[in-house]
């Protein structure tokens, strides 16, 4: 099956050959005048800079939602690092330490709370296992991923490794119940609700939906440091943003070399397809652009045990050791790997991958230099 | 509709953990229900309460509610007890707030804890 899309990738690439390529940053094809306009509205929200007195803070991570999506364009890669908290305790549910203002700990603070508490920063929770650097990932093709039912993803899923193929996806869950699939653990189940509690966890703005700060390690901010008065922004300036970021096409691949197709096959071949499922299908979306569109995921946006050496916080139903497979949409533009950036190249990054990953490394490890070479040169095609 | 039901809660719920929960006025048990999905994170019985996980993306909040002895629960349609309730078990509350707090009117285990 997974072979099978893997040639639909490939199909998709000499189809999108022919066709106009999605540039990262481009919106999705087939957009209407008005959807157009809203996401070029929606892009400039994105990239507008937030001060104490327009709601930034007091608590915050940027200022924007561009400083941290921005390389090489409006909705890419930042070279920010965030921190995560959360406590895990085998047997017991994992705590993401709300009470003491986790799991987002803000690394910024407006210069009104540093005067008034004599800090810097949100303190890491007391009661925390483990701390998590998180990088700032692409979100190209977001809103496509978010179009992918729940179905598909579950068709996926084999948590009991019942295919003995030492792989054994499963979904997280969120606190409601709901199954997972955004952020570096799958926690959030929908696009728009990421989006809208980034405004407040990363940019302390807070919304109609959201309408008080976070906390100071869970006890709340003094008087008199948030000057704007809550919500701080709109919901239509939250539904330009969505917009926008729903709207990002996932770029179109280059078109591989005859050394990138040998890399192609050999991502299949030595499994890396197994949990990067190259293609993945949307469902009935409302959005027409959106609707039962192939989109090359190369993910299937479920929880696997990566092993020990990238373990880190616990979050939702997911272990320190279990990871959502990174999408590996717009990959070539990535200049850090992995979800802490701890790796510099993408050999670097399969390398480090352990757990259920373990036999596609091995067997990566065990290619002729030119193989390993030509996986690589696959990759920087996506 | 899921958003919409999801987003509708939270309000409510951010006026209980920013303390506006303790300001508001007691408008009774015949008041508009509060509605919560979330994640046990505490049961206490004494005082009988709990503590749920919820919130909007990764902007996560505790929701705190006393549970009255008259207060409905149950799970998968027969009638259970405060202490058959364990942290990680997902449940959906209905409470009305008063003067002291959300109090829970009626609860319903939606998923045991993994």
């Amino acid at each position: 099956m997974r072979a099978a899309l893997l040639s639909a990738a490939a199909a998709a690439v000499v189809v999108a050959a022919c066709a106009k390529p999605v540039k990262p940053g481009d919106p999705v094809r087939g957009l209407t005048r008005e959807q157009r306009d809203r996401f070029r509205r929606g892009g400039e929200v994105f990239d507008t800079v937030f001060t104490a007195a327009t709601g930034l803070g007091p608590l915050f991570n940027s200022t924007s939602c561009g400083e941290c999506h921005e390389d090489p364009v409006a909705g890419g890669f930042g070279d920010e690092v965030e921190v995560h908290a959360a406590a895990f305790h085998p047997g017991a549910p994992c705590d993401p330490l709300v009470h003491q203002g986790g799991p987002v700990i803000q690394q910024d603070a407006t210069p009104a709370l540093k005067t008034a508490l004599g800090v810097e920063r949100e303190p890491n929770p007391p009661d925390a296992t483990a701390l998590a650097r998180r990088t700032a990932p692409v979100v190209f093709g977001r809103g496509l991923l978010d179009a992918v039912p729940d179905s598909a993803l579950l068709a996926y899923a084999d948590p009991e490794d019942r295919n003995g193929d030492g792989v054994s996806g499963r979904p997280n869950h969120f606190f409601d119940g709901r199954i997972g699939r955004f952020g570096r653990k799958a926690l959030v189940p929908t696009l728009g609700e990421f989006n809208e509690g980034a405004f407040v966890l990363e940019q302390g703005v807070t919304t109609p939906a959201i309408p008080t700060e976070e906390t100071f390690g869970g006890r709340p901010l003094p008087a008199g440091v948030d000057p704007a008065p809550d919500p701080e922004i709109t919901a239509e300036i939250v539904a330009l943003t969505d917009t926008f970021v729903r709207f990002l096409g996932a770029p179109t691949p280059l078109r591989p070399s005859a050394e990138a197709r040998q890399g192609r096959d050999l991502f299949g071949r030595i499994g890396c397809a197994a949990c990067h499922v190259p293609a993945l299908r949307t469902g009935d979306s409302p959005i027409a652009a959106l609707r039962r569109r192939e989109v090359g995921a190369y993910s299937d946006l479920l929880l696997h045990d990566m092993g020990p050496e990238l373990a880190d916080i616990c979050l939702g139903d997911a272990t320190p050791s279990e990871f959502r497979t990174e999408p590996l949409i717009g990959l070539r533009l990535a200049a850090r790997f992995l979800h802490d950036g701890r790796a510099t190249t993408a050999e670097q990054a399969i390398e480090l991958h352990g757990g259920e990953a373990g036999g596609a490394r091995t067997r990566f490890l065990a290619l002729t230099p030119g193989e390993r070479a030509a996986l690589v040169a696959f990759l920087k095609t996506l | 509709m899921r958003l919409v039901a999801t987003l509708a809660v939270v309000p409510a719920l951010l006026l209980q953990t920013a303390g506006g929960g303790g300001a508001a006025q007691d408008r009774g048990p015949h008041a508009a229900p509060y509605t919560y999905e979330g994640t046990i994170r505490t049961v206490q019985a004494r005082p009988a309460s709990l503590e749920l996980i919820t919130g909007v993306g990764m902007a996560l909040r505790l929701v705190r509610m006393s549970v009255p002895a008259a207060a409905h629960i149950e799970s998968g349609g027969a009638a259970i007890a405060l202490r058959d309730l364990r942290p990680g078990d997902v449940v959906r509350a209905e409470c009305h707030q008063t003067g002291a707090g959300l109090v829970a009117d009626r609860i319903e285990r939606k998923r045991a804890a993994p």
